[in-house]
């Protein structure tokens, strides 16, 4: 859990929201750099609209309400309406614009995520937590999309409606702006003093608030376990000193909230109070400009402009931040390049299913330059199976078997030696001309949340006839009719409603509907019940009857189906020979005979 | 007749209404502070209009100027304050309520468990409570905050000019209109939008559990399809939403310029009419803008009151839910009995004609069998046929019905619980730890000297040795880090080491565990268990023991064997005596011994 992944040191090395690695977003953003671009354009006019607001306002009063000039007076506070209702259009082009390609924007980044993850070789999803990567595709590309609707082009806005004000305001007073932008950088400064707090703080109060969140949920899915070991008092102690930690840090952030609130309110009162005593003394002062009641009123509505975006662009920045570490995380996990080198032959359709292994060797990890196979999990395995043939391996926890299965299957890669499929290296062999010629059937059943239709032929087009052929053969049909609605019965959660071994027929069944040549079947160990074990085992004696199979086996009954026997013992093989053969022997596979297979291989599973 | 908002008043009875001094002390600093606010546009008139008539006057402009500044400083205190005193106690209602909720949930019994799934009750102790809490923080203080302002700043805009207050109110009470109509329509596009995130993220979180099912089967272009079309559906929903936040809001913003636009013409009128001075509509202008905010606050108000009503409903449900412990029912009325005190003495237990139905379904049909104290017990059948009820019903996790189970002679339903519990250790079939060390997950409360042994006893050592730091794993999530059978072999450890503590009274059950260790180990456990060893002593009593499993190798060691099926008790008896007679067992042997 530990492993340190390579994007928390490189965030840790460019923390800046503004660093180059926008760019990798640009194949995302591309089609819709019309639609960014409308924004952009959109932002001096919002600006400027904005800007005119109080101007004109202040026209309508010192030209002709001060001035008693009635005249004109509609006309003018028209302009007014105009500019307000001119600011709303343009804000909804500028917000849709820009909503609706952050969000296609996002959409097309999801998909390359989980495109490029799902093809990811198995060693990858061996080390990284399944909960890392669903976050990468959840609330990273989430924290992206809000960066780029509220953050990115929202802060250029902001900074062309300051700079719009300021303009505005010169033009109508420089020494009165002048006078107030003096109050400016104290006004800055204690508002970065208050989010720096308050970024501490909101930090405690997020860690305070996930600590108590996961503690809840994981004690009420353990909610028997606890009863059962009478640890309530015990739970809702841990609880309560999570729950104060969580007040305690809330009441602590609720400080700072309101009074920045109340700050930032209290003092663009005083600006007007300043306003006001500036125009005072300008009475006195020949020669300057008066302050006119329109400017007075002008200036509050500019000041309010030009805090409103200082208030929020702390946020918006911390937006960035947190996208620029997301993106990071991303960047870091499109960029993982461990994956299966797929081959180009395409094998004829159907092809008759000879599997040849000569020295296979393999190993989970390597030392670069070592050829010394000191981690070899597989020393140098030689077998043929003919077509049709049945070979069962058997073998102690460790010895290889389940490594086997998975270079077969294609999900690891980078093996020694050479594994052929009707005279084809199994690594040449296109991806999907392999499962077209091996089949393979996993010990732990992978059940998704779909119909049983889906979890059968895994969102492929599958004919009618090959789906029922190859539910009938593997008595899956069985389980087919056990609703009404059939194929379409809905699969729940991770197979909760499909009992274990249902399970493992409906996995021999979705083999099946491949119509493979090759079937590579790891043997359930987990007791299922004897109606289901039964079907299970018919399901497994017609396969043996059709397909060239090779079996990790734990059953008697499947080993004793077997033509041959192979004994893995620590990834070689120690003995090959039929059942009476090797019994006869009086070697391992007596040995593991007498212990009964059952039990010799439920001890554990294969590394990983 | 009854009230609106029932849960919210019980709720406020409970939780908020001890905490009146804070909201009352809150409520007089709301108004303080809209009262301060509303006196300076009143100043800002006096000084404008000071100001246009000239340097005679300058002396009025400073003072109006120096009250202004006065009242903003106060503002700024008084304001704090009033936040404060609504969200403080909002946090401490909050807590007392999360408190007693969890405390609730610790109560329950697993029949209200069975009814709602693990992440509904979760979302009620986090998300809904947020809700309520909005209500008593958020909610109180906006409420109080818009009466406040209303009152003061329609006062204050009423004595400069009635007429212009009645025009100025019109668009924004149309605007408020909108607001609110199309606040709750967002609310309802938000809360779809967020049932899209969540099946996105459990079809992803499925798709990557299945990978190497995915890759196997060469089905990533499919797969990667499907999640295409949820995250478009998601897409297309995020668009609409931002359609609609793009149009509502700044509607409120627009309603604001009307009425500004409304008061210069018909305000600017009356200024050059002289019915108004020039000041006071500068003053009125800035009253309307003030206004603004509470009342677009006000159209998100009513959401807020609706989502903690429904949030709070779902929390009272909880706090209705009944605990299931029939002997509290007995107790209150007298007859009470301490089935199960602490007694050095292994229980004995007697099944008598039990039947137990999960609804209509009887999955226990008709049991009658002795347990006598000390003995073991093997039970053996088909999955359904009702061995793990049956666990779960002699452990109480289900409550069987009065005069079916009795425990040295007294019906398990009169007596405590809590006492039974202590009496007894069950290992469930499917292991559950948590995310902490291996050494808490077993000792779950024992001192950590006491490990040794049962997690030798668990086959756990040599997993032990595998791992990075031993006992001190931290085992993530569920046990995320550990393999299928090295978490059932931690919860087999963690039960022996609490059987230990709990001395020799007690009774173990193990649901289908033994499959977690290999064919020696478990000969090694059965007969530590079962008191069987050479090194147990005649003198030393053996717990009573219930061992549901399919391995025959063990139960041939149990004093008995019931075989169920159909949740009826088929065959009882001793391991030789059911191999000699035809029926499942038979059957099961000979297929276990091969060759069938």
């Amino acid at each position: 859990m530990t492993r340190g992944s390579p994007a928390a040191k490189t965030a840790a090395k460019t923390g800046s929201p503004w660093g180059s690695y926008w760019t990798g977003l640009w194949p995302d953003l591309r089609p819709d750099k019309l639609r960014f671009l409308l924004a952009i354009v959109c932002v001096p006019i919002i600006s400027a609209m904005g800007a005119a607001q109080p101007a004109l306002m202040k026209r309508v009063l010192d030209d002709h309400v001060v001035a008693g000039k009635a005249e004109g007076l509609w006309a003018a506070a028209g302009l007014y309406l105009a500019a307000v209702l001119g600011s709303f259009v343009i804000e909804g082009v500028y917000t849709i614009a820009l909503s609706v390609a952050a969000e296609r924007t996002i959409y097309r980044l999801r998909q390359r995520i989980v495109t490029h993850t799902l093809g990811l070789s198995q060693r990858f999803f061996e080390r990284q937590p399944t909960g890392q990567v669903l976050t990468r595709a959840t609330s990273d590309v989430d924290a992206l999309s809000e960066a780029l609707s509220q953050g990115s082009i929202s802060i250029l806005l902001d900074i062309s409606n300051m700079l719009a004000v300021l303009i505005a305001m010169f033009y109508l007073d420089g020494h009165l702006t002048l006078a107030l932008l003096a109050l400016a950088p104290p006004l800055v400064a204690m508002i970065e003093f208050f989010r720096r707090r308050m970024r501490v703080l909101f930090a405690e109060v997020r860690d305070a608030l996930a600590a108590l969140n996961s503690f809840t949920a994981e004690r009420l899915a353990g909610i028997e376990v606890l009863q059962l070991y009478r640890q309530e008092e015990r739970t809702q102690a841990r609880f309560r000193s999570l729950d104060a930690a969580h007040r305690d840090a809330n009441v602590k952030n609720n400080f700072y909230d309101a009074a920045l609130y109340a700050l930032i309110d209290g003092i663009s009162s005083m600006c007007v109070a300043l306003m006001l005593y500036w125009g005072g003394r300008q009475l006195g002062v020949p020669g300057s400009d008066a302050v006119t009641v329109g400017l007075v009123v002008a200036f509050v509505d500019y000041i309010d402009r030009l805090f409103r975006p200082l208030r929020e662009f702390s946020g918006k920045v911390t937006f960035l931040q947190r996208a620029g570490a997301s993106l990071e995380k991303i960047y870091w996990l499109l960029g993982v390049t461990e994956r299966i080198t797929p081959g180009s032959v395409v094998l004829p359709d159907p092809t008759p299913g000879r599997l040849v292994l000569s020295g296979v060797r393999f190993a989970y990890r390597s030392e670069p330059g070592d050829e010394s196979g000191k981690y070899d999990i597989l020393k140098g395995i030689d077998l043929t199976v003919e077509p049709g043939e049945v070979v069962a391996v058997v073998g102690r926890t460790g010895s290889g078997k389940s490594t086997l299965v998975r270079l077969l299957a294609r999900v690891h890669d980078g093996y020694r030696g050479s594994i052929t499929v009707d005279g084809v290296e199994l690594r040449d062999i296109a991806p999907t001309s392999v499962r077209k010629a091996i089949g393979s059937v996993r010990q732990e059943v992978q059940l998704f949340t779909d119909t049983l239709r889906f979890n059968l032929t895994l969102g492929e087009v599958v004919s009618e006839p090959r789906l029922a052929d190859a539910l009938r053969l593997t008595n899956a049909d069985i389980i087919a009719n056990r609703t009404p609605e059939g194929l379409e019965q809905p699969i729940r959660e991770r197979g909760s409603n499909v009992s274990a071994g249902e399970g493992q027929i409906l996995a021999l069944a979705r083999a099946m509907v491949r119509d493979p040549a090759i079937v590579i079947l790891d043997e359930a160990t987990a007791s299922v019940d004897p109606l289901s074990e039964r079907l299970l085992q018919e399901g497994i004696e017609r396969v043996f009857a059709r397909k060239t199979c090779l079996v990790i086996a734990h059953r008697l009954s499947t080993i004793t189906h077997a033509d041959r026997i192979l004994v893995l013992d620590a990834g070689e093989v120690v003995e090959l020979g039929t059942h009476a053969q090797l019994l006869a022997k009086g070697g391992a596979y007596a040995a593991l005979y007498a212990e009964g297979f059952q039990d010799a291989a439920v001890a554990g599973r294969a590394p990983l | 007749m009854t009230l609106p908002f029932p849960h919210l008043r019980r709720f406020s009875a409970r939780y908020v209404a001890p905490l009146w001094r804070w909201y009352l002390a809150g409520t007089a600093a709301v108004f303080l502070t809209n009262w301060m606010a509303v006196r300076i546009p009143a100043e800002l008139a006096t000084g404008l209009d000071a100001l246009r008539a000239g340097a005679a006057t300058a002396g009025v402009v400073t003072t109006a100027a120096s009250h202004i500044f006065a009242l903003g400083a106060a503002i700024i205190v008084v304001r704090t304050v009033s936040r404060l005193w609504f969200f403080t106690p909002a946090r401490l209602a909050e807590f007392e309520l999360r408190e007693d909720l969890f405390a609730r949930l610790l109560k329950l019994q697993p029949d209200f468990y069975a009814k709602y799934r693990t992440g509904d009750l979760l979302s009620r102790a986090t998300t809904d409570i947020t809700f309520a809490r909005a209500f008593a923080g958020f909610a109180t203080l906006q409420g109080a905050n818009i009466i406040a302002a209303l009152v003061t700043a329609i006062g204050q805009m009423a004595a400069f000019s009635p007429k212009l207050t009645v025009i100025a109110s019109i668009p924004v009470i149309l605007g408020f209109l909108v607001v609110r109509k199309g606040s709750a329509a967002l609310m309802g596009i938000q809360r779809a939008t967020q049932q899209q995130q969540g099946l996105y993220a459990d079809q992803l979180l499925g798709a990557l559990q299945g990978i190497s099912t995915i890759q196997a089967f060469n089905v990533e272009v499919p797969f990667g399809a499907r999640l295409g079309e949820r995250a478009s559906v998601l897409r297309d929903n995020n668009i609409r939403l931002a359609r609609l936040r793009a149009l509502v809001f700044p509607l409120f913003t627009v309603s604001g310029g009307i009425a500004v636009f409304l008061l210069l013409g018909f305000g600017g009128q009356l200024v050059v009419n002289g019915q108004m001075t020039a000041g006071q509509l500068a003053a009125f202008i800035s009253l309307v803008t003030y206004l603004i905010i509470p009342l677009r606050l006000l159209g998100f108000l009513l959401p807020v009151f609706q989502r903690a009503e429904a949030s709070l409903e779902r929390i009272h449900a909880m706090f209705d839910a009944p605990v299931t412990r029939p002997e509290l029912a007995l107790t209150a009325s007298g007859s009470g009995s301490p089935a199960s005190a602490t007694t050095a003495l292994p229980p004995a237990l007697s099944l008598h004609n039990l039947t137990f139905k999960y609804g209509d379904v009887a999955v226990l049909n008709g049991l009658t069998l002795d347990i006598p104290a000390g003995t073991s017990l093997g039970v053996f059948g088909r999955s359904g046929s009702g061995k793990t009820t049956l666990l779960r019903v002699l452990a109480r996790l289900e409550n069987p019905p009065p005069g079916t189970v009795s425990v040295d002679g007294v019906d398990v339903t009169a007596g405590d619980l809590d006492r039974w519990r202590e009496r007894m250790v069950l290992v469930p079939q499917t292991a559950w730890l948590f995310s902490e060390t291996i050494a808490e997950n077993v000792a779950m409360g024992l001192s950590p000297g006491v490990l040794e042994a049962p997690v030798r006893d668990a086959a756990l050592e040599p997993d032990l040795a595998a791992l990075p730091a031993g006992l001190e794993t931290v085992v993530g999530e569920r046990g995320i880090v550990l393999s299928g059978g090295q978490r059932q072999r931690v919860a087999l450890a963690r039960g022996l080491a609490h059987a230990r503590a709990r001395g020799a009274g007690t009774l173990l059950l193990f649901d289908d565990v033994l499959s977690a260790v290999d064919h020696h180990t478990e000969q090694i456990l059965i007969h530590t268990l079962l008191g069987r060893s050479s090194e147990a002593s005649e003198t030393r009593a053996t717990p009573t023991c219930v061992i549901v499993t399919h391995r025959m190798s063990a139960l041939q060691f149990c004093d008995q064997v019931l075989v169920l099926d159909e949740g009826r008790a088929v065959q009882l008896g001793r391991h030789t005596d059911l191999l000699a007679m035809k029926g499942i067992y038979q059957d099961a042997w000979n297929a276990q011994q091969g060759d069938g």
